[in-house]
């Protein structure tokens, strides 16, 4: 795990979504640690939702079926939260879904970060 | 769903049924698929395009055939009559033992039923809720009217959801991999297709533990629906309309995301909400 690369990770989703940034964490998902976050993050949120994606891949085998490579949860309002299990860490991504078209966010923003957090992780 | 149908393919003692009742009996327990409804069991035939010759058996004096070419219903036999008489004189039996026949040359097939199979179904629910209206009001009062008075709402209700369901996979084609409706509220799967009752339940408890975690530990509510992306170029969509949760699993590569939500989605909720207005 790189940090200094984990930073590069938010700068560019920062760049990427602009206003329609809310916040970002970055956690382990073993312990629910927190790596990374931005001034905004919600921890709890973060957290919550590493038991989220447990719960998820179990649902998920009722198909039979294996989560990919994010999940994108509508918030009433005008949040969203994109989430990237990504082995043994997990990316928690908060949006303004008015600002942020979802078209935007899974096809351009989502394959640029997922390779900077991949180089991330393995470095 | 072609190995469901060999469970009930039997074809040879049709033209002459069983003679006496202990034999009735005795074939009924056999067939893994006795006691489904015969509306129940055209829903499935039309979601799934076949083109077969579905008989239907409700007892020595009752039966015939539904005739279905690429999931359309195309005629009906029953006795002297045929087509849309036929199909509705069939439709309401429930009990029915069910032999399929898949028909290899259409070209013979004369078309006598236009209306579409749900309009069929609903105008069957709805004659039957005459029946039980005119047939005995104090029954509607003691509880098994009541009883049976929800059943029938809940069989019209879930007609409504399966033909959306068809609708869904007409749309889709093989980029719809599988497909359910839960209600939310009572926790029942409503309809389905390719889509095991249990996942459409675990998706549920899903559903309620994203609800709870939001409200309860970050100030917000969950919103109306989220988005899965899975292995093997798969996304699941779960999205809650009303007292009714839509899980969708696709192929992203052959149906993207966006037709889904913005041309096919809208659709199929037009039509349910067509079938609600009338």
């Amino acid at each position: 795990m790189n940090i200094q690369k984990l930073n590069v990770c938010m700068d560019i989703l920062k760049k990427d979504l602009g206003e329609g940034f809310v916040a970002s964490c970055i956690i382990t998902t073993e312990d629910g640690q927190v790596l990374v976050a931005t001034d905004q993050a919600n921890i709890a949120e973060a957290t919550l939702l590493n038991d989220a994606t447990a719960f998820i891949r179990n649902a998920l085998k009722t198909y039979p079926a294996e989560l990919g490579q994010y999940y994108y949860i509508d918030v009433a309002g005008n949040m969203a939260v994109l989430v990237i299990p990504f082995g043994d860490y997990q990316w928690t991504i908060t949006v303004n879904k008015k600002l942020v078209k979802l078209g935007l966010l899974l096809n351009v923003v989502l394959p640029a970060i997922i390779n900077a957090f991949e180089d991330a992780v393995v470095s | 769903m072609n190995k469901d149908f060999k469970l009930i393919i039997d074809n040879e003692d049709l033209e002459s049924p069983p003679a006496t009742e202990s034999a009735i009996k005795d074939e009924l327990q056999r067939w893994p698929l006795f006691g489904l409804s015969v509306g129940s069991f055209l829903q499935v035939i039309a979601m799934e395009r076949q083109t077969c010759i579905m008989e239907v058996y409700l007892n020595t004096n009752h039966w015939g055939h539904f005739c279905f070419v690429e999931g359309e219903l195309y005629d009906a036999v029953y006795g002297e009559l045929h087509g849309e008489m036929a199909a509705m004189e069939m439709i309401s039996w429930e009990n029915v033992r069910l032999n399929i026949k898949q028909i290899l040359n259409t070209s013979g097939i004369v078309r006598r039923i236009d209306k579409n199979l749900m309009l069929l179904l609903m105008e069957s629910s709805r004659r039957r809720d005459e029946v039980q209206e005119n047939g005995d009001h104090d029954h509607l009062e003691d509880a098994d009217g009541i009883e049976d008075m929800e059943i029938v709402i809940d069989d019209v209700e879930r007609a409504k959801l399966s033909a959306c369901l068809s609708i869904m996979s007409k749309e889709m084609g093989d980029a719809l991999t599988a497909a359910s409706i839960a209600n939310m509220n009572e926790g029942k799967v409503m309809a389905s297709y390719h889509a095991p009752a249990e996942a459409a339940e675990a998706f549920l408890r899903l559903t309620k533990y994203l609800k709870n975690a939001f409200s309860a530990n970050m100030s917000v509510e969950l919103g109306d629906h989220f988005i899965l992306s899975l292995k093997d170029q798969q996304t699941l969509v779960a999205l809650m309309i009303g007292d009714y949760q839509w899980c969708v699993v696709f192929n992203h590569a052959k149906c993207t995301l966006g037709l889904l939500r913005n041309v096919i989605m809208p659709k199929v909720i037009k039509t349910l909400n067509d079938m609600n207005i009338e």
